[in-house]
């Protein structure tokens, strides 16, 4: 498996860059751009129109907070269920994966390594921009207001990462499961854009309240005190059960697909009678 | 006493509604090359891939090697050098790093001579990226990836399609020395002079069953001659009624027969008659073949 973990990173070397990269564009033009507005974000601090898409801009915590564990984490998910689709119902789909099957390796280990490849180059992708993040804060640091220092930043940023991992792992189970990357990238992103509306309403509506636990976005804190305190412990928990509990859904699904024929699990071959 | 590298027992694949394979009983082994015929959509790539434990069957059983293709799929396929019919590689690499990828996956070593040597003999310029080459030039790929292992099967799905008719040979010859070599090789095709070149038994699927299973050289061995005399007057009917003929046409001043066995009592039955003229032509295993997939005939025996 260690072989094919190996191989499956090097297939991510460049989407890790281009990803890394990209996504530093966040922490470079927010971050960076803080010092001059930070007067007119503190204007908008009680505008219900944000705390409604879950931010508050008033401190620079809570601005780090709406845009680094709000938004960047929605961007970031993109590339995993990109990735957790493609590496599995592509591949599929592609041919590819028919030349790994019939390889010596069970299928158990070729679920494992591309789930680790996708976890690790996800991380990568963070530490990225977490580390940049924290260049920037350096940059700017004399001119804002805070009590943070630029360590509490990478960290705050890299409490995002939980849910990009729970996304990844869900678009995995959802490509063994469904019977075309189509409809694997299809219900994940819909998953993606329903949790995050969905917590926003949520919280914010109490005829939702109820369904406030079903939303994974519930469990990303993008407030100013998480940013300066971290995310509750009980959230990462959920946010990585929730990972785990779709990677072994995944291995399931995997290991009784018929490869190749682009099926649900409920078609399976019967027999005329 | 021969051994059996792979053994079928009613293999039924269905793709929901869909047949794919029916009830299909196969055994190769050790050492030969079958030859699995049948047009596209037969049934060939299917009952390969039930083998490479790609997806199990719907009902039956295969084994290879004696184990269960399904319980023991990874120790099958560490023995399987395999040719996909959809071959999919991944372009961005040189064909150079995808044999050391392959190799590294399959947990190899030392192969690189062999890739090498196998890379030549097909005129395979292995530095070169896959995304630049052309159909052929991957099929290539595959048909090294596949032999490169010296593995003790080969599965191999069409592995002359794309190929300009030098490589193809080289490929046939490869397949030669493979199985002088005691190596097993389970070929699919629909070309049929590839298989006669290279067969010792072919198994012809239609419609997802294999209708027949027989050496080549039996094929040939029993294979019937066509036959047309052409006489000064055309002699009675029921002349050739005797075993072994059939008459086929008869004309003004000639008959023509299958003769499948009693060639002596044919030409001393015409040499009663004034025979001006005789063809005879020797039928092709294509002809064989088509015979197996007339609607007509309902794809009956020679």
């Amino acid at each position: 498996m260690f072989r094919l973990l190996v191989q499956e990173l090097k297939f991510r070397r460049n989407t890790v860059i281009g990803w890394g990269l990209g996504l530093c564009f966040f922490p470079l033009m927010y971050i960076g751009i803080y010092p001059s507005v930070a007067d007119e974000m503190a204007a908008f601090a009680d505008l219900e129109i944000y705390a409604a898409m879950g931010m508050s801009l008033g401190t620079f915590a809570d601005w780090v907070g709406s845009i680094m564990i709000v938004l960047l984490p929605l961007i970031a998910a993109i590339y995993s269920i990109s990735n957790g689709t493609g590496t599995l119902a592509g591949e599929e789909e592609d041919g590819r994966l028919e030349m790994l099957v019939t390889l010596p390796l069970p299928r158990w280990q070729i679920v494992t390594a591309k789930a680790l490849a996708l976890a690790i180059s996800s991380t990568i992708i963070y530490l990225i921009v977490s580390g940049v993040s924290w260049i920037v804060f350096l940059a700017i640091e004399s001119q804002i207001e805070t009590v943070m220092a630029g360590k509490d930043l990478f960290t705050a940023v890299m409490a995002g990462w939980p849910f990009v991992f729970a996304m990844g792992m869900i678009a995995m189970f959802l490509a063994a499961f469904c019977s075309s990357r189509r409809f694997a990238s299809m219900i994940s992103t819909a998953i993606l854009v329903v949790s995050y509306f969905g917590s926003n309403l949520a919280a914010s509506t109490k005829v939702l309240e109820p369904f406030e636990p079903f939303f994974l976005n519930t469990y990303l804190d993008g407030t100013g005190k998480a940013i300066l305190e971290g995310q509750a412990a009980g959230d990462v928990l959920v946010l990585m059960g929730v990972g785990l509990a779709s990677f072994i859904l995944a291995l399931v699904f995997f290991q009784i697909r018929k490869l190749t024929v682009g099926a649900w699990p409920w078609q399976r071959g019967k027999v005329e009678a | 006493m021969s051994e059996n590298v792979i053994e079928t027992q009613d293999l039924t694949v269905y793709y929901g509604k869909h047949r794919g394979i029916l009830n299909v009983n196969l055994t190769i082994e050790k050492g030969e090359v079958f030859g699995f015929l049948g047009p596209n959509g037969a049934g060939k790539t299917t009952t390969q891939r039930v083998l490479l434990d790609v997806f199990p069957p719907t009902t039956g059983k295969a084994t290879v090697f004696g184990l269960d293709c399904q319980k023991d799929g990874v120790e099958i396929r560490r023995h399987i050098g395999y040719l996909p019919g959809e071959l999919a590689l991944y372009s961005n690499m040189k064909a150079s790093e995808f044999f050391k990828m392959y190799e590294y996956l399959r947990g190899e070593n030392g192969t690189k001579d062999y890739w090498q040597e196998l890379a030549n003999r097909l005129d395979l310029d292995t530095s070169r990226k896959i995304s630049q080459f052309s159909r052929g030039n991957k099929q290539k790929v595959g048909v090294v990836a596949a032999f490169m292992s010296k593995a003790d099967l080969l599965i191999l799905d069409e592995p002359t399609g794309g190929l300009d008719p030098l490589v193809q040979q080289t490929v046939l010859e490869i397949v030669r020395e493979v199985k002088a070599d005691g190596r097993t090789i389970f070929f699919s095709s629909h070309i049929l002079s590839e298989v006669q070149a290279v067969c010792d038994r072919v198994g012809i699927i239609r419609d997802g069953q294999l209708v027949a299973t027989q050496r080549v050289e039996d094929i040939f061995a029993q294979r019937m001659n066509r036959m047309t005399l052409i006489f000064e007057v055309i002699p009675p009917a029921g002349i050739f009624n005797m075993d072994g003929v059939t008459e086929l046409e008869r004309a003004d001043k000639s008959i023509t027969l299958e003769v499948r066995e009693n060639l002596p009592g044919v030409l001393s039955t015409a040499a009663q008659h004034k025979v001006m003229d005789i063809e005879t032509h020797n039928i092709s295993l294509e002809e064989i073949f088509l015979t197996y997939y007339s609607k007509d005939n309902g794809g009956s025996h020679v």
